[in-house]
């Protein structure tokens, strides 16, 4: 059996399967994007090729750079604000312990099992100045105007608390689960040694969760990034283009003004972009420790071979 | 033996991979997830008359319809169904297909399927350059013959919008009349008029939001129905030059007509009178609600609306006259219509599919005796006197006009400049940008 899979051909008609699914499923159509990109393509007809005309549009188009903003925002808002909130949230959970536990962890994760068009009609509601929760609560306290979060000037703000609210039990189940597979042994050890809560968090909680909360970061990053059918169905990117995100914008330019060449620019832009995040955020979580022995490794490799 | 294993073991692999991306000969066409396919009513014990009985021995034939009315069950949908039912039971070899999406998801697939060569036989249209000159330019419907049409009544100018240099494409299946549905009830209650300018428009707003009562209820986040309501008011001051004066500016950039300024300006300035709270960030359900819950007095759209369910007698008005002379002209187009697919390996079945539903006694007799819409042919013959208040008023409204605007200036330009037009419009009624900024951004794009 281990010659078998020792054999070319065997690996290579395991390989080809996936291999095949990647190429047609994503590496093509990343291929024609970027060749679409380069016309003027309208969904209809012929594509002229126009070279790097819509990326040159791109760089003028001050909607575009306003979608580019509120994903990055979005973005900042997740890791700002959403995870830390998170990552304290699941440390008072596993210390609740009983069925409080059980209970509080279903309760924040409801809104993901949601669906999207309930939770964007349910805030969409929440926030009419005519109808909406919100109006009601203010008028309670006194307030006789008339406020509509989604307004020019705080729809985005109104966007970002509900795609916040929204994600935030992920986040905070997988920080969850990185706590409970820490052993409590080390727990016992740091409270022997006079280790306060606070120090316990900071010294053993954070460090062991290090690979989790690389892992989730970096999800909610390119989340944000490709944010789209929370915004669309909330705002559709209004009131003018004040919420536009870079998966919503992409799909008024191709499906709405039907400048697919366009659109494609946006989405190889957009590809680019979430990259060169994973880069970054893969150079911030880089384990430094690793990193030295990586170079040590390296340096000793080559002199053993001078 | 290893070698022969393995050989087998690749030549499995492959046959995997191969088999999983072969297609099941016969298989249904499976519609997306969101649309609602008709599955064919084949069953019908209609009487056996003679063509029915030669036809059912006839090679079998299967139409695919594209629509964008999914709901199969009340308004235009059931119409429609109930044409595509009595055709399949007079013609017993034909199996009529329906796929059904909403218009937004509607446009998308059109464009997929015109970029592929499974374009549906039958398909609904909007008669506006904005939607039909990419099309007719990829050549993706069928040209029909104008002649054929001369006696189904069609209104004059109604084919206009699907005609491309002299030939015809499609045929327009609505007259939409613009207008305010009202609240007869809160009307009387707070002593209002209907009004006939401008300006008493802007008074009963005024009373109505002095009684906490919202006035106009506007779907102002979809952009076309803010465009509607400048195009009506343009309507009044540029009388039966409106669509010419619409399309060279929007086909010259040139917005310098007086008729732009005076709209845009009296529209953005009394926006926060005229609309509910928030107009810009409500959806067409929403502002609906607003109206039949009572919560606004008025809900500003299009005749498709006349068979609105609400707990109140409902009046009509069109747009008041802005400017003091008034033309006569009122907000009305024909929007929606049907197309055969140029590719289409069942043509003539297609055609003869329109012909039939356009027959004068078919589409406008139904439509109408229904109180759903009022079809782009004349449809008088079908009028009963039975019609309920709201029909009798729309269609007053309708024959006291000097004229119709035709089709509105969002609709004149391309799919950018719809667009553009739409999230402007919303920008400048909402005060996020000035009136010159505007009329700057539409001149930036055709």
């Amino acid at each position: 059996m281990h010659k078998l899979y020792s054999n070319k051909w065997v690996i290579f008609s395991l390989v080809l399967p996936g291999l095949l699914t990647f190429v047609i499923a994503i590496l093509a159509p990343i291929i024609l994007s970027v060749f679409y990109s380069l016309t003027d393509y309208s969904g209809l007809g012929e594509a002229t090729v126009t070279g790097i005309q819509n990326y040159k549009a791109l760089l003028h188009d001050s909607v575009f750079w306003t979608a580019l903003r509120n994903s990055l925002l979005l973005a900042i808002g997740f890791v700002a604000i959403q995870h830390p909130i998170a990552v304290y949230v699941a440390v008072k959970l596993d210390r609740l312990q009983g069925k409080a536990e059980g209970f509080l962890r279903c309760v924040y994760f409801i809104p993901n099992v949601i669906s999207v068009a309930v939770i964007a009609y349910l805030w969409k509601f929440i926030y009419n100045p005519n109808f909406g929760l919100l109006q009601k609560i203010l008028e309670f306290f006194g307030y006789d105007g008339t406020f509509n979060a989604l307004s020019s000037g705080s729809a985005i703000w109104a966007v970002l608390v509900v795609l916040i609210w929204h994600g935030f039990g992920w986040g905070m189940l997988i920080y969850y689960t990185g706590i409970k597979n820490i052993d409590p042994v080390v727990y016992e050890a740091a409270k022997i040694d006079g280790a306060t809560e606070g120090q316990a968090f900071l010294h053993i909680t954070l460090p062991l969760m290090k690979p989790v909360i690389k892992y989730n970061v970096t999800l909610a990053v390119i989340s944000a990034l490709k944010q789209m059918e929370t915004v669309y169905l909330l705002t559709n990117g209004g009131p003018g283009n004040e919420t536009q995100f870079l998966g919503t914008y992409l799909y008024k330019q191709a499906f709405g003004s039907f400048k697919y060449g366009y659109g494609n620019a946006i989405s190889v832009v957009f590809i680019a972009i979430c990259l060169l995040s994973t880069v970054i955020l893969n150079k911030v979580f880089e384990d430094r420790s690793e990193r030295r022995e990586g170079k040590r490794l390296a340096k000793a490799a080559k002199k053993a071979k001078s | 033996m290893k070698k022969v294993f393995s050989i087998i073991l690749c030549a499995l692999m492959l046959l995997t991979c191969l088999a999983a991306c072969a297609k099941e000969q016969g298989q249904q066409t499976q519609s997306s997830p969101d649309s609602t396919t008709v599955p064919a009513d084949n069953d019908a014990t209609a009487p056996a008359d003679n063509q029915a009985d030669q036809e059912q021995d006839a090679e079998p034939v299967t139409i695919k319809v594209f629509s964008n009315l999914t709901d199969r069950t009340s308004g235009q949908g059931l119409i429609e169904q109930t044409l595509f039912d009595n055709y399949m039971t007079e013609h017993p070899n034909v199996t009529i297909q329906v796929e059904a999406l909403d218009d937004e998801s509607y446009k998308t697939k059109f464009k997929a399927y015109a970029s592929g060569s499974s374009m549906p036989d039958l398909v609904n249209i909007w008669c506006s350059p904005s939607f039909l000159d990419e099309v007719i330019a990829a050549n993706v419907l069928a040209p029909l013959n104008a002649a054929d049409y001369a006696d189904y009544g069609f209104a004059d100018g109604s084919l206009a919008g699907v005609t491309y240099d002299g030939q015809l494409y499609g045929l327009p299946r609505n007259t939409d009349v613009l207008g305010f549905y009202y609240n007869k009830d809160m009307f009387a209650q707070y002593n209002l008029e209907v009004p006939t300018t401008w300006a008493e428009l802007l008074t009963v707003c005024q009373t109505l939001k002095d009684n906490d009562v919202s006035a106009i209820a506007m779907d102002g986040q979809d952009g076309w129905p803010l465009t509607h309501f400048t195009n009506c008011m343009a309507g009044t001051i540029l009388g039966a030059d409106t669509y010419d004066v619409m399309l060279n500016s929007v086909k010259n950039g040139d917005y310098s007509d007086p008729a732009w300024n005076t709209v845009i300006t009296a529209a953005s300035e009394n926006a926060a009178l005229l609309f509910q709270p928030g107009f810009e960030t409500t959806d067409y359900g929403t502002a609906m609600n607003l109206f039949i819950n009572g919560q606004a007095a008025m809900f500003f759209m299009g005749s498709w609306e006349m068979s609105m369910s609400t707990d109140f007698p409902v009046g009509h008005f069109t747009m008041p006259d802005v400017e003091g002379d008034d033309q006569g002209v009122i907000g009305a187009y024909n929007g929606g219509g049907y197309a055969v697919s140029a590719d289409s390996k069942v043509k003539e079945e297609a055609i003869a599919l329109l012909n039939y539903m356009f027959l004068p006694e078919n589409w406008s007799k139904l439509s109408w005796e229904n109180g759903v819409c009022m079809s782009a042919q004349d449809f008088s013959a079908y009028l009963t006197g039975n019609e309920s208040d709201l029909q009798k008023e729309i269609i007053a409204n309708l024959n006291n006009a000097s004229g119709i605007t035709g089709m509105t200036y969002n609709d004149l330009g391309s799919s950018e400049y719809k667009t553009v037009c739409e999230t402007s419009t919303i920008e400048v009624l909402s005060g996020m940008i000035t009136v010159e900024r505007y009329f700057e951004a539409l001149a930036g794009v055709r």
